[in-house]
């Protein structure tokens, strides 16, 4: 699998600098749609529009603002949001290591991956294979696109996974969520204890699929058989991007599905 | 302060019911933009618009199409989309229980806090027996029109659901291509050091959000007519693989 490169810059701790890609740990897993014109099924897009002069706004128009006011906006630069925190738009900096299960999974948001760029594959080495023998794990802050982010920098199979972290400010609390013990529960609860061992197993993502996906391959399967698809004009100037290969898209799609029950 | 509940349900067993209400565990906070027109600061929205004649087109006269090859499409209309739509149902299903830990953070993606519905001694029962033996219930469940699956789990005195992403939407850490490298006794030894020299406990309160301070500081200043300084993205230099062990001990120097 081709892993998309999303950031370049540096993992450090003290004086270390590692060279490192950031790619994507999540993907997209729903089936893709194009949106497209009823009457004639030319392929639609997405653009910025302009509801005053009822235009489409191309890219190098648009700029980002803070509303202050009833249509009264601040605007604010890529240059300006960098700035912010030079140091750290283009590093990641490991202040702290920690015992990995330190963190409550509550705090997880998004996970990427780390790679080492040309020459940093020996540093990286050594920081996951030192991480491991220590049972480790990096807290650090970095800042990526509008954000500022506290990230948990851990080692899984070999590899440096990046996970976000929420700040403390957007964990809510569970106080009064529940009640205080209601007296005796050791009997339900040896009960309960027994049926847990009975059900013990290893955590095998793949058996939980997306219903969902699996009905609209099978629909689409269906609609395909029974009838011609529907043809978009030809294409002006515009190419509509898409899989390029024929049913063995759905049937590529089927197939993943089926192994993976 | 506790959140308001968001949907009720309960979780279901073998011969147990478990009635729980879920409750928010995460809400954002962010400064929030809006895209404008440059030369007039006019808010724009997203519209879609016919790739070949650049024209609006209303929702009403939006279809949905797989294409199948280019140019070449299955429309698959909103009612059949509809008629896919699971059943709404209030039972959280355990299937399995795992060790606590088993789970990559890869596939956890977003946490409720579960509480007891009506007073029953289930909820307390479930709680403590989890902790205890030191588990996690893999279950599924519908909820508003989605099905879900998800890792229950107790903390404290609550309990947990964590929403798992479908495995076909992860990325397995063994995609990264990593090339065999060889580490020195001294190199590994000194890193070691050096990793429980910097080691800690996580405080999650002291890491306070920093950037979004500077960025209301910036906005403030900018609404007021200040002029802005701009700083350069700093690099930092790489360390040279033949200079890793120097590094690691200068590292160590300083630190101690």
């Amino acid at each position: 699998m081709a892993l998309q490169s999303i950031w370049t810059g540096t993992i450090s701790f003290s004086l270390v600098a590692i060279p490192v890609q950031l790619v994507k740990a999540v993907l997209p897993g729903r089936v893709s749609f194009r949106m497209l014109h009823a009457k004639d099924y030319s392929p639609l897009s997405r653009e910025m529009f302009c509801p005053d002069e009822e235009k489409i706004v191309p890219p190098d128009e648009i700029v980002r603002g803070f509303e202050i006011g009833p249509e009264k906006y601040i605007v604010v630069t890529d240059e300006e949001l960098e700035s912010l925190s030079p140091e750290r738009s283009r590093s990641i900096e490991i202040v702290d290591f920690i015992d990995s299960d330190d963190v409550d999974p509550v705090y997880y948001d998004r996970p990427y991956y780390l790679v080492p760029s040309k020459s940093g594959e020996k540093a990286y080495g050594l920081l996951v294979e030192v991480m491991r023998r220590t049972n480790k794990a990096g807290i650090a802050k970095f800042v990526f696109g509008e954000r500022e982010y506290l990230v948990l920098v851990r080692v899984t199979s070999g590899a440096l996974c990046l996970v976000t972290l929420h700040y403390s400010d957007e964990i809510l609390s569970d106080t009064g969520i529940a009640h205080e013990r209601e007296g005796a529960v050791s009997e339900e609860k040896d009960r309960m204890v027994k049926t847990i061992r009975d059900m013990e197993a290893a955590f095998k993502p793949e058996k939980y699929t997306n219903e969902r996906k699996r009905k609209i391959v099978s629909l689409l399967g269906k609609k395909a058989k029974k009838q011609a698809p529907v043809e978009a004009p030809a294409a002006g100037e515009e190419t509509p991007g898409g899989p390029g290969d024929l049913v063995a898209v759905l049937q590529e799609s089927v197939r993943k599905l089926k192994a993976t029950r | 302060m506790a959140v308001r509940a968001i949907w009720k349900g309960y979780v279901h067993f073998e011969s147990f019911d478990v009635p729980v209400k879920l409750h928010t565990a995460v809400r954002e906070q962010r400064v929030q933009f809006h895209l404008l027109h440059s030369r007039d600061h006019v808010r724009l929205r997203q519209q879609m618009v016919c790739a070949y004649e650049k024209v609006p087109v209303p929702a009403d006269e939006q279809v949905h199409g797989f294409e199948l090859e280019e140019g070449k499409f299955i429309i698959v209309d909103d009612e059949e989309l509809d008629r896919i739509e699971p059943e709404d149902s209030r039972m959280i299903e355990v299937h399995e229980f795992v060790r606590t830990g088993q789970i990559d953070p890869v596939y956890l993606e977003r946490f409720y806090y579960l509480g007891p519905d009506v007073v029953s001694p289930g909820y307390d029962a479930l709680l403590e027996a989890l902790l205890e033996e030191g588990m996690e219930g893999i279950c599924t469940w519908t909820m508003r029109k989605r099905s879900y699956a998800g890792a229950l789990s107790a903390r404290g005195r609550v309990l947990r659901l964590g929403t798992l992403r479908y495995s076909d939407e992860v990325v397995p850490a063994g995609s990264v291509d990593l090339p065999a490298i060889e580490l020195s006794d001294r190199e590994l030894k000194a890193g070691i050091d050096l990793v429980n020299q910097l080691s800690g406990r996580f405080q999650p309160e002291n890491f306070e959000n920093e950037h979004q301070r500077k960025l209301q500081e910036l906005i403030d200043k900018k609404a007021s007519g200040e002029k802005i300084s701009i700083l350069r993205p700093k690099r930092r230099k790489a360390t040279a693989p033949d200079k890793l062990l120097e590094t690691l001990e200068a590292s160590l120097k300083k630190v101690v």
